[in-house]
């Protein structure tokens, strides 16, 4: 890059900007391709795409959608832990203080749940179009089964979180699913053995919501971040996003 | 076409791991638009990713703004509301329990359709329409997915606005208040 004495070339042609990103601005093939395999985040993406993949009918975006909601529900989710105490006597008083006493306290709790709906929803829309335009089929057969079991990590992340503010809605939703599970036959050996161990106890208590919370802010998010990672990876090993066959 | 060694353009030589493909004069004729219809991911895609990061948090904030997610009273184990309803998501489960013994709408059924959808990539081999909305080509496929969404989106519906007290059928309209 020559030295041209704009505002553009003293942001983007010093040693700064160079020590950070270790090349030019993106302004021609090279560096083009430098800005996408030298960055940690970004090179999980090819340097270039099939002009299929940003077509916006194709894909709407949904997986995309998707993706970010869920970021979005990690870092309100973990603003929210700073004010969530996991305990009977306290979590619903939580969910009180977040809306009367925190400083934007129900913006970021109104986010976190309906970011966590919109979620459930994206995840199933993105199923729906990747069906509807042959997307599942070879080579991405083992893709799809891991998007199916990411819907349903993103289902059980959604219910763990139901229980969590600790009111009449939480209790009896969270008390209908754990009758449903103790219904798995044989249902006086397994099906209330499940219970028991998702429940931690007869009824749904303290033992219920700890057990509840640490599957919600820990294992299911880690185990969904993972399988992401594995999901993304996966796109760009099995030839990109699906797309018509070339004349 | 006579081939005379020292006017072959592509040499197949299996020692070499190189060889002349084409000379034009141009910057590269990948820009933009190759031959292989491909652009790159820098600025094309990723410009497209910020923006649509931007409209999601954008819409989710509006939404925040203008609605407040529910908060209930306190949890009251001796207090059964009625009816109690699990999250909208999970009400088709729930509507398939009042039919017959809870196991098989709440645990046979989902296992089942998850075991298929897992496994039909591999029975549902042909590549004809692939990357095509709606290929008439996948017609059958797009025709039995269609009737899992619409029982999955519809048992949801009458389990969320058609299903009132002590689980009975209501018209939304004439939904008597839960308390």
């Amino acid at each position: 890059m020559k030295k041209k004495n704009t505002i553009a070339d003293l942001l983007f042609n010093n040693r700064f900007w160079k020590s950070v990103f270790r090349h030019d601005y993106p302004d021609n093939d090279l560096s083009r391709s430098e800005a996408m395999t030298s960055n940690l985040f970004l090179h999980i993406q090819s340097v270039k795409v099939h002009t299929n993949t940003i077509r916006p009918g194709y894909t709407l975006g949904l997986g995309l959608i998707s993706f970010y909601l869920f970021i979005i529900l990690t870092i309100t989710g973990v603003l929210l832990m700073f004010y969530y105490i996991p305990s009977i006597e306290r979590a619903y008083n939580d969910m009180k203080d977040l809306e009367f006493a925190v400083s934007y306290g129900i913006i970021l709790r109104n986010l976190h749940r309906w970011g966590a709906h919109g979620m459930v929803a994206f995840v199933f829309f993105h199923m729906c179009r990747v069906f509807y335009t042959g997307g599942y089929k070879q080579p991405r057969e083992f893709n799809w089964g891991i998007g199916i079991v990411l819907l349903i990590l993103t289902l059980f992340l959604s219910l763990t979180g139901y229980l969590l503010p600790w009111d009449q809605l939480a209790f009896w939703a969270i008390t209908i699913v754990a009758n449903l599970i103790g219904t798995s036959p044989p249902e006086s050996i397994l099906g209330a053995s499940l219970r028991y161990i998702v429940v931690g106890g007869r009824e749904v208590g303290q033992n219920a919501l700890i057990r509840f919370y640490v599957m919600h802010v820990i294992v299911l998010p880690l185990v969904a971040a993972v399988l992401i990672g594995v999901h993304f990876w996966r796109i760009r090993k099995d030839g990109g996003i699906s797309r018509p066959a070339e004349e | 076409m006579d081939k005379k060694p020292e006017v072959v353009i592509f040499p197949k030589n299996p020692s070499k791991t190189y060889g002349l493909m084409e000379l034009i004069r141009t910057r590269s004729f990948q820009i933009e638009k190759g031959p292989d219809n491909t652009v790159t991911s820098w600025p094309h895609l990723l410009f497209r990713e910020m923006i649509l990061f931007m409209f999601v948090f954008i819409v989710l904030m509006i939404i925040s703004i203008l609605f407040n997610a529910p908060l209930e009273e306190q949890a009251n184990p001796s207090n059964t509301p009625n009816p109690a309803k699990s999250p909208w998501y999970f009400l088709g489960l729930q509507e398939m329990l009042s039919w017959a013994h809870p196991f098989w709408g709440g645990i046979f059924a989902p296992t089942v359709v998850t075991i298929i959808l897992i496994l039909a990539p591999y029975f549902d081999r042909s590549q004809k329409g692939v990357g095509v909305w709606f290929a008439p080509e996948r017609k059958i496929a797009n025709l039995l997915f269609t009737i899992l969404v619409v029982l999955a989106v519809g048992l949801i519906v009458i389990g969320e606005f058609f299903r009132g007290p002590n689980w009975q059928l209501f018209w939304p309209w004439n939904m008597p208040s839960p308390h």
